[in-house]
């Protein structure tokens, strides 16, 4: 009942593929960054 | 039902109250004051990178530190707390108005913290407060310095008691209601503020003013050091949230999306209230007499602020992709194509979230014990936050105002303004990634921050660090070059710019969005917890520092401080 009154709208779950992807790769750069600083201070 | 529902969404997100020409004026007060300041430190920036450069030295005996102290106080507490309490006050009178007392109390701020800044200014410009920014003790000021900064934490706490009032009084008319999501995120920074700017305040009503009028011989160093830093790390926190105001809730209406969770951005936002304040011996790792215990557990706080930073990162890659397919645009990054790059309401705060992935990484390389001895007072230091204020903060600020000073006075954006803007933008962009890496790096190498040009004698180690100082001046006069164009802009829409109606974007939630819980309203707790994180990591270390304090240290006024 509830469902066919409603305009049709995107109430199944958005495609989220491409923001996943996106929050991955900052979090490997983020991760990237800090083992070169450590490499850094190692091998001072 | 859906009528209902119909309704119930319209009524929900009609925040959009007409702001009044007086108000306007007291908005604009505080943002172009803003701008003289964006000036006026731009210039001193440009001083600093040709004086390092070793190219140029500084005419008529004028310090280089008194110019670095105009640079820091001027950029990043002057402008950065004007443009934030203007911007700030615009968004609630948008979302929830403001009533004519409290339109006038909020006018005796800002002639507090006028006051109080000109009295800073004036001191620092007649060379008697060339104590930077930080002002650390036992380097010392002439005592106008310390009382103008105390009037400018005054006339901000009158902001931060009308901006509560204000919601305060929209609750009591619209009960049960969830406050705007704007409002709520004024209300968050501002709590913030207050409880932060308590330990500045505190240190300079108590520390500084009586040991700089010479009511008291000495000043525990450590405490002050302390009690700075309390406020410090929130400062930059409280410049950070007004930027993601208007990721989470503007920039989805400028690129033609809505708003992808309400319920998460006011989430976010308690969880940087609560993990800002307990966190500030993340920058005394390396000072004596604070127990590491104490430096330990406040740098796991510190971390947890990577929780609803990354929060941030994937409701603003969501608002973007949603969007995107929505307008058809398909496959894995096909939605990136349908950005607004040609509008610099959106284009200069893109480049300010870009600027964040570097700055957000740096920061956490800062904080981790270890890497801190490898970067600590290095010019790296720099580097990383002219990322994270000087670019992220500063341009998603210019991004807002490219639509809020023609909103104010009754103008238009124009097609001109906009293309300048572009360029202006890529300007900055270009600068600052010139100046930035090369600061990076040399601070890798070892160069020091905080120092003029010099050769140390000739060291071996120091001779690597030239063509760094020279690429920081390159980048460093485009970036002025990029501070005038944008003062001209600000210029143009404040005076010249055509009359017309520019809009005020506020974004709203999908149609069928979840209901906001209304926990997220639970102000009491949300202080309460901040207030207990608070009193965990600082009440031992405090106590400690008290009890086993150094000898006071006398005053130095010399070799800079005030001569
Ligand atoms: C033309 C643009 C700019 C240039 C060329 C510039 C350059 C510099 C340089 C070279 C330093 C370090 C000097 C030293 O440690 O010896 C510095 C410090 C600083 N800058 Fe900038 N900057 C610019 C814009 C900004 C902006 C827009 C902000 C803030 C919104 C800002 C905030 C600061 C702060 C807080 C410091 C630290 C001062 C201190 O260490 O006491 N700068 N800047
Ligand atoms: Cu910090």
């Amino acid at each position: 009942m509830k469902k066919k009154t409603l305009p049709k709208s995107s109430s199944q779950e958005p495609n989220l593929k491409g923001t996943i992807i996106s929050v991955s790769i900052i979090g490997l750069i983020i991760v990237a960054s800090w083992f070169g600083v450590f490499g850094l201070f190692l091998s001072r | 039902m859906a009528i209902e529902k119909l309704l119930k969404y319209e009524h929900d997100n009609k925040f959009s109250l007409t702001i009044s020409k007086s108000e306007s004026r007291l908005y604009m007060s505080f943002i172009g004051f803003a701008f003289i300041a964006l000036f006026v430190g731009g210039l001193m920036g440009l001083l600093q990178v040709l004086v390092r450069s070793g190219y140029y030295t500084l005419p008529a005996g004028i310090d280089y530190y008194q110019v670095l102290t105009v640079h820091g106080v001027i950029l990043g507490l002057v402008l950065t707390t004007y443009f934030i309490i203007g911007f700030q006050y615009a968004l609630m009178g948008k979302t929830v108005g403001i009533s004519e007392t409290q339109f006038r109390v909020a006018w005796l701020g800002f002639w507090i913290m006028t006051l109080g800044t000109i009295m800073s200014a004036i001191t620092i410009l007649y060379g008697k407060a060339s104590v930077l920014y930080t002002f650390y003790a036992p380097l010392q000021a002439h005592p106008a310095f310390y009382i103008g900064l105390a009037l400018v934490i005054i006339g901000s706490w009158i902001a931060c008691f009308v901006n509560w009032r204000q919601l305060y009084v929209w609750k009591k008319k619209h009960p049960g209601e969830k406050s705007p999501l704007l409002a709520f995120m004024v209300v968050i920074n501002m709590i913030m503020w207050f409880i932060a700017t308590l330990g500045v305040a505190a240190s300079v009503l108590l520390q500084f003013i009586p040991w700089s009028l010479g009511y008291a011989a000495t000043i525990d160093v450590l405490l002050s050091r302390t009690l700075f830093w309390y406020f410090g790390h929130p400062l930059v926190y409280f410049w950070l949230l007004p930027a993601y105001m208007a990721w989470y809730a503007i920039i989805p209406k400028i690129i033609g999306g809505k708003i992808f969770s309400d319920s998460l951005a006011r989430l976010s936002f308690v969880l940087f209230l609560f993990f800002s304040i307990p966190v500030g011996l993340h920058h005394q790792l390396t000072e004596p007499g604070v127990q590491t215990t104490w430096k330990f557990v406040q740098i796991i706080l510190t971390f947890m602020v990577i929780v609803p930073s990354l929060m941030t990162a994937f409701s603003m890659f969501a608002t973007f992709e949603i969007t995107g397919r929505r307008k058809g645009f398909g496959g894995l990054f096909g939605w990136f194509v349908h950005l607004p790059w040609k509008d610099v309401r959106f284009l200069a705060p893109f480049i300010g979230m870009l600027a964040f992935i570097p700055g957000g990484a740096g920061g956490l390389i800062n904080a981790s014990y270890q890497l801190n001895s490898v970067i600590h007072n290095t010019i790296w230091v720099t580097g990383h936050f002219h990322l994270t204020v000087a670019t992220t903060v500063i341009l998603t600020f210019f991004g807002i105002t490219y639509w809020l000073v023609p909103h104010l006075t009754g103008r238009k954006l124009t097609p001109t303004i906009n293309r300048l803007g572009i360029i202006q933008t890529i300007f900055w962009a270009v600068g600052m990634t010139i100046m930035s890496t090369a600061m990076h790096i040399q601070g890798l190498l070892g160069g020091p921050r905080r120092s003029a040009y010099s050769e140390y004698g000739g060291s071996e180690q120091v001779a690597e660090w030239g063509a760094y100082q020279v690429a920081q001046a390159v980048g460093g006069t485009i970036l002025f070059i990029g501070i005038v164009l944008m003062v001209y802009i600000f210029i143009k829409l404040a005076f010249f710019s055509p009359k017309g109606n520019e809009e005020f974007p506020i974004a709203k939630e999908e149609m069928d969005a979840e209901p906001t819980p209304m926990w997220l309203e639970r102000w009491k707790l949300w202080v309460t917890i901040t207030i207990a994180l608070i009193l965990f990591a600082y009440t031992i270390p405090i106590i400690d520092i008290i009890q086993h304090a150094p000898p006071g240290s006398a005053p130095f006024a010399w070799p800079i401080g005030n001569n």
